[in-house]
């Protein structure tokens, strides 16, 4: 049926729309503390998170999607493949265009609490009330709340240790030296438990949690030990900075790390829809979970790295109009932070979003005097953002169904 | 500038602070070089330093304006901004001195330094120069402390808040020197009242140096 190739395009557009704007919004929770940190230049920051955010897209995403995000609404709603394929579709544009609004505003929001909110509208739309399930809604609405304090407080105590173990002290690079493999090994057992539980590539391993926790701690020691060996080698001349200057290759990681489960877990925000799209319109039907091709994984990996590479030219700008960024043990905390509260959050079964967790992270931080200069007022903004974006994400998507259905 | 996250960032008050003390610092070049003109005979040009000395105040005002101007209410910083403000001030307020020193001069003419004062008052005038140099330093380092945090970095903060405690109570020392003399020379009324006038305006450049330096302090208590 040819209308419904054309529906195909349409979605494939939409779907690139999202993914870019999934950069656009994102990129930077991922660089912005290294490269505020002048850890690494923009360039490279760039160009870094657009590969990891493909290469984390198409190799660690989910090669099987839920066809609903999060389970919120349920999948009763697909049963006619034409409404489904309208929702899908006018969920996509929708999520889409919320979050193109708050880029617009300069407001990070969470891009997996748009489309949820945008599944929501199309959900009422097609099938009432009902088919929300308001449990898991609640668990949205509590994140809000939850993953910013969580994050505050890690945050907080992370750069307070750091300040009272080694910046405090006489000779800050012998002792940040000294504790190097310590720090190491807290991100690397946060990041292993991370990639175990949080990325598909790392459920498909499916190890238990103690397990895990065994594994993440014997790498995290041998990485430790490894990483102060290395850093020994590698930081050679001890300027007053030194202790900077070993977080700013601690930060270098952890900031990768955030790129490229970025990739894997967002890439499903743009790809989850449009893979229902293609299956509605391959195969006609389609059930609560979809297998996804690799094709469409990378289509929306490049996608996320386009909208990066735009972004990357106003992080340009931002960064040379002298505002304070944030030092590497500063940056360094807020990753952690950040990390370990998505980590633990999505234990808890709660949709956290790494926006929220490092909006939290940076306050933590201020909290504790690190910082030159935050705008709080600010946090206000995006804390209304936050809550505006699944119920304004709904209201689009219920309207853009309308618009659809009247059309198609 | 749309990069969201970014938003949250915003210019430190300290880079501002550091600019006008660099601006004060200009302004105590020109102030020096303009009493030295005072001092020497037949000098042309004090008109000159001391429109240079009115431009950089001006300069600096504008540098003022703009930091109480961007610090949101809901800033979060290290200090309050409350003592941001007064420490401002006081540095601002160096610079007032500066030029109501110059500006009092000009106000009598042809009038001259009485030969016996003349030593007195430059050695006063260097006094007060001292702490001022200490200014920029006192910015660099202290904002060198909010990043380090390090006892290390709060002792030389809190040594350069000394030295400009010490360096105000000498200056107060050649204040009150001129003072005493000003009596004892036979000058007529007005010549005495313009000169305890004059010393008591080039003294407090130094006061309100002190003044700065002890804000800072109250910056630095844990």
């Amino acid at each position: 049926m040819p209308q419904e190739y054309y529906v195909l395009i349409i979605g494939y557009v939409f779907g690139f729309y999202m993914a870019w704007n999934i950069g656009a919004n994102d990129v930077a929770n991922s660089m912005a503390s290294a490269v505020g940190a002048k850890a690494i230049t923009i360039r490279q920051a760039v160009f870094v998170a657009g590969i990891l955010n493909i290469v984390g897209a198409a190799f660690i995403g989910s090669h099987v999607t839920n066809t609903i995000r999060k389970g919120i609404v349920s999948t009763e709603v697909l049963t006619d493949p034409h409404l489904a394929l309208i929702g899908a579709l006018s969920a996509l544009l929708a999520a889409a265009l919320w979050v193109s609004f708050a880029t617009w505003k300069s407001l990070p929001v969470s891009t997996t609490h748009s489309i949820v909110g945008a599944m929501i509208g199309f959900g009422i739309m097609a099938g009432g009330f009902s088919v929300i399930n308001w449990t898991k809604l609640a668990a949205v609405v509590m994140s809000w709340v939850i993953s910013p304090v969580f994050s505050i407080v890690i945050a907080f105590l992370m750069f307070k240790l750091i300040v009272l173990t080694i910046l405090s002290k006489k000779d800050s690079f012998a002792g940040a030296l000294k504790l190097s493999p310590f720090f190491i090994g807290m991100a690397i057992f946060i990041v292993i438990l991370s990639f175990l539980f949080k990325t598909p590539l790392g459920k498909k391993l499916s190890i238990g949690t103690p397990v895990a926790i065994v594994v993440a701690m014997v790498l995290a020691l041998i990485f430790g030990f490894a990483g102060k060996c290395l850093l020994k080698r590698l930081i050679k001349n001890k300027k007053s900075n030194g202790a900077e200057e070993i977080f700013r290759r601690i930060q270098i990681g952890t900031s990768c790390y955030v790129a490229l489960a970025q990739g894997a877990n967002d890439v499903a925000n743009a790809i989850g829809p449009l893979a229902v799209i293609y299956f509605l319109v391959k195969t006609g039907g389609v059930g609560a979970t979809v297998p996804v091709p690799v094709f469409l994984l990378m289509f929306g990996g490049i996608g996320i790295a386009c909208g990066i590479g735009m972004a990357g030219h106003r992080v340009m700008e931002t960064i040379g109009t002298k505002i304070t960024t944030l030092t590497n043990t500063r940056g360094f905390s807020v990753d952690f932070a950040a990390a370990t509260t998505v980590l633990v959050a999505s234990k808890m079964g709660l949709p956290v979003s790494t926006t929220h967790a490092a909006v939290g992270g940076v306050l933590g931080v201020g909290l504790a005097r690190g910082l030159e200069a935050v705008n709080f007022g600010i946090i206000y903004k995006i804390m209304l953002y936050w809550v505006l974006t699944v119920p304004t994400a709904a209201v689009t998507s219920m309207v853009i169904f309308k618009i659809l259905q009247f059309l198609l | 500038m749309r990069v969201p996250f970014f938003k949250m960032f915003m210019t430190s008050p300290f880079e501002g602070l550091q600019e006008h003390a660099k601006k004060v610092m200009e302004c105590a070049w020109a102030f020096q070089q303009a009493m030295e003109c005072y001092f020497a005979n037949k000098c042309k040009t004090f008109e000159e330093f001391r429109q240079e000395v009115t431009r950089i105040e001006s300069q600096a005002d504008a540098i003022k304006r703009r930091i109480r101007g961007h610090i949101p209410k809901r800033t979060m910083m290290p200090i309050s901004n409350f003592l941001v403000f007064r420490y401002l001030r006081e540095q601002d307020q160096v610079l007032d001195a500066m030029e109501d020193s110059l500006d009092w001069i000009s106000y009598r003419g042809e009038s001259r330094i009485p030969q016996e004062l003349e030593k007195d008052f430059a050695l006063l005038v260097d006094a007060v120069i001292d702490p001022i140099e200490q200014l920029i330093e006192l910015v660099v380092e202290a904002r060198l402390y909010f990043k380090k945090f390090s006892e290390k970095q709060r002792v030389i903060v809190k040594n350069i808040i000394h030295t400009l405690r010490r360096q105000e109570h000498e200056a107060d020392n050649y204040e009150d020197i001129i003072k005493k003399k000003v009596f004892n020379i036979g000058a007529d009324a007005v010549t005495i009242f313009h000169l305890v006038r004059l010393a008591e305006t080039i003294g407090s450049i130094a006061d309100h140096a002190q003044n700065a330096g002890d804000m800072m302090r109250a910056m630095l208590a844990k």
